[in-house]
């Protein structure tokens, strides 16, 4: 068994090996005013059509993850930060602007209005921009009752209370619970209720991981809920 | 923020100054924008001069291989109390092929692993051309944006290392770690992989992932594949599935969340030069049983060589609402130096079961002329009618100098 591992081992560092001596990676920054239609008279047939095809603002993380080594052959950092941070000196007409930075096409039309449906997708997009306090910073601009959430609708002087007979809110939060942070930043509405023990906000699988929090942030988080030396 | 963008603005300036005397090369763009908006905070008109500035100096050395690069902008609001405005998105000092292996930056820049994103105060070394394995190593503090301004603290930091695959020329692998300081506490601890394998010279697998491991979760997992039986037609088909994750130093962490789930089907397929179009269907996964559909085709003409149109359309009908519009753009090329374009935008959107659909539509008409070879000249402007506005008219008049 040894040697048969011992022997695909070989080959396998081989083939490697072989390869590496092979491979010839090009610089592409001469081709970078190239149209992209173009890129295929060279890439044709090997397997390597064009990155940027329609689906690219979705598809580009992983061709994107060795940022100074794929994108850097082409594009200088603007490139990047234009959409991931703001800013735009180099947009094209149909390039929008948000006050004084240019927005990604993935937000069209009225998007102040559309982005809570659209963040409710994955999970992760919002962040991959935006620091949370970027929502935060925004959404606590607005006059309560003027945000609409499910759970909360239709109750208080402002339309904006919550109620636990609507039962809507432990469904929102486990699927989205970013788009509460944005509003309640420190979490003082959730430990109201969930520090006093009867409604363990906790996942399945506290017990294995809750040293890692301790390991890491200290009390920090432990002792907006529990007492000093009871967790 | 801005006063500190600003300063450094302006040394990278004095240096540009000095490096003249060791014939640097300078490029980059200035670009000087008039820009008129409603501001959502105040619903006051706002009216900005701002100037953005790219440039990059390079062959600050004999042998070329020392750089500077920096990109920032100023804004003066003249109307309506905002007043000044600066942000530093990156500037930097590169080195490269130090020992014909090392490659060194300096400064503020954006660093990308597949565990982890940052703009950095810092410095990032790459490890190359010794072998089939590159290293990465980056490190200081977390630089983070807010809508205006820099919001963070002196404790937030940022530290990132990778192991990838050099010089292989179909296979792409990256392993990393990423972590995050929340002033002072360690936010995050992120793993991540990512791999691309392109095999039959038509086919090109890919995944990519994030282990957290405070919580213990995959917090995103995307495996996938693009087909190309010809060099116009690509396929791809993705499953992807997302576990919301949290800083470490937030009450959120501690929090059980769903996960959720998504498989998407594409197809591009460029027809002729003149014709292109693609479509595509996403099918969500909530737990505890929701679901959503998301339809997706575009188009893109060419019918006569100085006219281009474009057309999207999707569609989304889950549990979060539903959305379904379009986005038509045309470009037209009068001349070499100047083209006009135009275009629409139009989604209706139901917020919840218990409202209404509503509508909200974008047009935009601009224009483009080159004064010179380094020189143009842009305006666009825009109207929105939705909701929220009757008639809610922005725009910018952008001067570019390239150098």
């Amino acid at each position: 068994m040894k040697k048969w591992f011992i022997a695909l081992l070989l080959l396998t560092v081989s083939a490697f090996t072989v390869q590496m001596a092979l491979a010839d990676k090009m610089s592409h920054k001469e081709y970078a005013t190239t149209p992209i239609g173009e890129c295929n008279a060279c890439h044709k047939g090997e397997g390597i059509a064009p990155n940027h095809d329609a689906d690219w603002v979705r598809g580009h993380r992983v061709v994107a993850s060795r940022a100074g080594k794929n994108c850097a052959d082409c594009h200088v950092q603007q490139f990047c930060l234009d959409c991931h941070q703001g800013g735009g000196i180099e947009a094209d007409l149909s390039t929008r602007t948000f006050m004084r930075d240019y927005v990604p096409k993935s937000h069209r039309s009225n998007f102040l209005s559309i982005h809570p449906t659209k963040a409710l997708d994955n999970p992760q997009t919002c962040t991959r921009c935006h620091d949370q306090s970027y929502c935060n910073e925004c959404h606590a601009r607005f006059p309560k009752g003027s945000l609409r959430i499910k759970s909360h609708l239709m109750l208080g002087p402002n339309g904006q209370k919550y109620s636990f007979g609507l039962g809507e809110h432990a469904i929102e939060a486990r699927r989205n619970l970013q788009s509460c942070q944005t509003c309640h930043p420190e979490g003082d509405v959730c430990i109201q209720c969930h520090s006093s023990g009867k409604t363990s906000p906790h996942p399945r699988n506290w017990n294995s991981i809750k040293n890692n929090y301790k390991d890491r942030a200290g009390s920090r988080v432990c002792t907006k809920c529990h007492l000093p030396g009871t967790y | 923020m801005g006063i500190k963008g600003f300063t450094r603005l302006l040394l990278l300036g004095s240096v540009l100054t000095a490096s003249t005397a060791w014939s640097a090369e300078i490029h980059g763009r200035s670009s000087t924008q008039l820009l008129w908006f409603n501001n959502y905070f105040n619903d006051q008109r706002q009216i900005e001069l701002g100037e953005y500035l790219r440039m990059s100096v390079t062959n600050l050395d004999k042998a070329g291989k020392a750089s500077l690069f920096g990109y920032g902008r100023m804004t003066q609001d003249l109307n309506n109390g905002e007043g000044f405005n600066g942000r530093l998105y990156y500037l930097y000092g590169e080195y490269r092929g130090l020992f014909d292996k090392l490659d060194i930056r300096l400064g503020r820049q954006f660093v990308n692993l597949a565990a982890g994103t940052a703009i950095i105060d810092g410095g990032q070394v790459d490890l190359n051309n010794a072998g089939p394995i590159g290293l990465t190593v980056f490190g200081g503090r977390n630089v983070i944006f807010s809508l205006d301004e820099e919001n963070g603290h002196g404790g937030d930091l940022a530290l990132g290392v990778a192991a990838y695959l050099n010089g292989f020329k179909s296979t792409d692998l990256e392993v990393s770690w990423f972590r995050k300081w929340d002033d002072w506490n360690i936010a995050r601890d992120t793993l991540g992989a990512s791999v691309k394998q392109y095999l039959f010279n038509n086919l090109r697998v890919y995944g990519n992932t994030r282990y957290d491991v405070v919580s213990e979760t995959f917090s995103e997992v995307l495996a996938g594949a693009k087909y190309y039986p010809t060099s116009n037609l690509v396929l791809t088909g993705e499953w992807y599935q997302s576990y919301p994750v949290f800083d470490a130093t937030s009450i959120y962490s501690v929090f059980a969340v769903d996960r959720y789930q998504e498989a998407v089907f594409r197809a591009d397929y460029t027809i002729t030069e003149q014709i292109a179009v693609h479509g595509g269907y996403t099918r969500q996964w909530f737990e505890g049983g929701a679901n959503g559909n998301i339809y997706q085709a575009g188009l893109s003409v060419r019918p006569v060589e100085p006219l281009q149109l474009n057309f999207e359309y999707d569609n989304n009908q889950g549990y979060n609402g539903k959305t379904h519009g379009f986005i038509a753009d045309a470009y037209y090329d009068v001349t070499k130096s100047l083209q006009l374009s135009g275009g629409i935008a139009y989604d209706t959107y139901q917020r919840d079961v218990l409202s209404d659909d509503e509508i909200a539509r974008l047009y935009w008409v601009g224009g483009k002329y080159r004064l010179a070879k380094n020189m143009s000249a842009s305006l666009r402007v825009e109207n929105n009618v939705n909701a929220v506005y009757d008639n809610d008219v922005q725009g910018r008049f952008v001067f570019d100098y390239d150098f």
